[in-house]
């Protein structure tokens, strides 16, 4: 037997969504405008993209793509992060580098990146990754920046060499924080794999977007915002659930967690 | 070099002097003091009747020597602070020593030069005649602030040092699980330390360290921040676990009755610069039961005169 309260909080974002699509469906009865089609319009058309094979592959490479920038951003932002944390020299190497890089909009580079490596995968596959990386590193290094001293000085006096230390107290004691920049990093993904596709037209989500935009098939445009929309919603819940068991041990008791689920 | 030294304070405290030239003896080694204690009730003894010191054959062999070190820290504002300036200390083998001074005198910068995680600006501290150049399981720390594993149940925090010293898992645990049990935590093997009031992370914190048996226990302030009675009963359960295997124990407090209750020997510390003021050999039956110890007349004596030494380093303090 579910309690009222618990019914309420699951059906939340239920209701949510629900409340939303109503406004919209509104909004779009209202304005009578061609370009801004009614919610129960975009939803038909979802079935119609999916069901298209090609669509569906260059969904799929849009993910292959975004799965593989994040990965790869990931395994190197969390080292280096963490070493910046711990070691100044490492810190003052890197930082300049990054303060550079950090307020540029990654997609900014990618007409500069295109020239070089053309409009394939690795051109967008490496706007994700620098898209990822710098939350990522941010939060690494602010995490392991945080690790109380103590902590480090009862691993050395247990005989942990530097790089133990590392590894087996800095990285878990800054796990919180890592994880929380790779939720961001996660996000940020998605937007650049839309944005990339969307500058470098050749394929993927974004591409099947932006070409439905040029001929006006403005369903199939909302459409795939639900999708892409839905996409992240779903990777995000799915880490969310990944992270708070992870990091069980750091978590408040009674907590309302950020997430849509 | 000779085993306790006088600090360089001035003025003669008149304090039990007599004691104090009693410094000779082995500290607690063995003896049967139990017996020399039943000899004279608590209740009868008279202030100036001091229990005769069991005096040892063999010399007390130092196990930790601390020579002429000083440390100055570059700060912000006041460029150069000295905070500890010209100590030396030595420490015997199995002693309890505790370390007394008020807030800011560097106890815990001293602690920490022992421990090998400051390096001291001049002078050496030796470890069995090896100079410390780092942290080692030799010395075990058990810090004010827990400084617990989160990310650790509380047997996975015990486990970790033998671990880390390559004992097997299924040994570790049962040696760990031992340990919680002793320091009283059975039944919260697997909680997480969040989950754990202030006195129950000191004692894990303590079982995390006994557990990789380190010859000589560090411990700053390790009640401080807890409740008196939590306090009284940690102390009391620490007098039982050392006086079971005699570690050689160095135990940094502010409060006298701490000090006078648990030590063999208090270093009392004075202020601006760090510096130790007085050697004081607390000369009590073993072992000793606080409720039996707050009657003894002697007890009362080395709180009362150790806390007029305190208030005239504040005088001091407050003069210059
Ligand atoms: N890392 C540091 N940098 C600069 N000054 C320091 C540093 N650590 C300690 N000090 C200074 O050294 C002095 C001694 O500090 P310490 O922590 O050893 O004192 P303490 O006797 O342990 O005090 P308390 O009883 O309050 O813990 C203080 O005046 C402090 O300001
Ligand atoms: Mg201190």
């Amino acid at each position: 037997m579910i309690s009222p309260a618990a019914l309420i909080r699951r059906a939340a974002p239920v209701l949510a969504c629900i409340g939303l699509l109503v406004v919209w469906q509104v909004a779009s009865l209202v304005l009578k405008n061609d370009s801004f089609p009614t919610a129960v319009e975009a939803i038909r058309a979802i079935p119609d993209i999916l069901g298209d094979k090609e669509a569906l592959l260059n969904i799929l490479a849009s993910l292959r793509r975004m799965a593989l920038g994040f990965c790869v951003a990931v395994l190197i932002a969390i080292p280096l992060g963490l070493l910046m944390g711990r070691s100044r020299s490492v810190a003052a190497f890197f930082n300049p580098l990054l303060m550079v890089i950090y307020p540029v909009p990654k997609a900014a580079l990618m007409p500069i990146i295109m020239l070089w490596l053309g409009v394939g995968d690795i051109t967008k596959t490496l706007v994700i990754f620098l898209g990822v990386s710098l939350p990522v590193i941010y939060h690494s290094f602010e995490g392991a920046k945080a690790v109380e001293e103590k902590m480090l000085w009862s691993g050395a006096a247990m005989g942990l060499s530097p790089a133990q230390r590392l590894v087996r107290i800095v990285l878990p004691a800054a796990l919180p924080e890592i994880l929380t920049g790779c939720r961001t990093g996660l996000v940020l993904a998605l937007i650049t794999m839309i944005t990339s596709e969307m500058i470098a037209r050749q394929s993927g989500a974004g591409n099947i977007l932006f070409n439905a935009l040029d001929m006006g098939q403005y369903d199939t445009v909302f459409a795939m915002i639900i999708i892409v929309g839905a996409m992240g919603i779903f990777l995000d819940t799915i880490f969310e659930r990944v992270r708070a068991r992870l990091v069980r041990w750091s978590e408040p008791q009674f907590d309302l967690p950020l997430s849509f689920s | 070099m000779k085993a306790p030294q006088n600090g360089r304070g001035s003025n003669d405290v008149s304090h039990g002097c007599e004691n104090r030239r009693l410094s000779g003896r082995l500290l607690a080694k063995s003896v049967p003091y139990a017996k020399a204690s039943d000899g004279m009730t608590v209740v009868s003894a008279r202030p100036s009747e001091w229990v005769r010191p069991v005096t040892s054959k063999e010399p007390a062999s130092a196990i930790i020597e601390i020579d002429r070190v000083s440390q100055v820290f570059q700060t912000s504002a006041r460029r150069d602070h000295v905070a500890l300036s010209d100590i030396s200390l030595t420490i015997e083998e199995r002693a309890f020593v505790s370390i007394l001074g008020p807030s800011g005198c560097g106890k815990s910068t001293l602690l920490y030069i022992v421990g090998g995680f400051v390096t001291p600006t001049s002078g050496a501290a030796k470890m069995k005649g090896q100079a410390i150049t780092g942290p080692g399981p030799d010395r075990g720390p058990v810090f004010q602030e827990f400084a617990l594993f989160p990310w650790k149940t509380v047997l996975g925090n015990v486990m970790y040092g033998p671990r880390q010293q390559g004992v097997r898992a299924t040994e570790a645990e049962a040696q760990s699980l031992a340990l919680i049990e002793m320091v009283g935590l059975k039944g919260y093997e697997n909680f997480y330390p969040k989950e754990l009031s202030g006195g129950m992370k000191q004692r894990v914190a303590l079982a995390r360290t006994l557990a990789y048996h380190p010859e000589v226990l560090l411990m700053d302030e390790p009640f401080g921040a807890l409740d008196a009675h939590t306090r009284t009963r940690l102390q009391n359960d620490l007098l039982n676990i050392w006086e079971r295997d005699r570690k050689t124990v160095l135990f940094v407090t502010h409060s006298v009755d701490e000090a006078v209750f648990l030590s063999d020997k208090v270093v009392m510390m004075s202020k601006s610069p760090g510096r130790i003021r007085e050697v004081i050999d607390i000369d009590l039956p073993r072992p000793r039961r606080r409720s039996e110890l707050l009657l003894d007349p002697r007890y009362q004596k080395y709180v009362v005169d150790i806390e007029r030494m305190f208030d005239e380093s504040d005088e001091a303090g407050i003069a210059s």
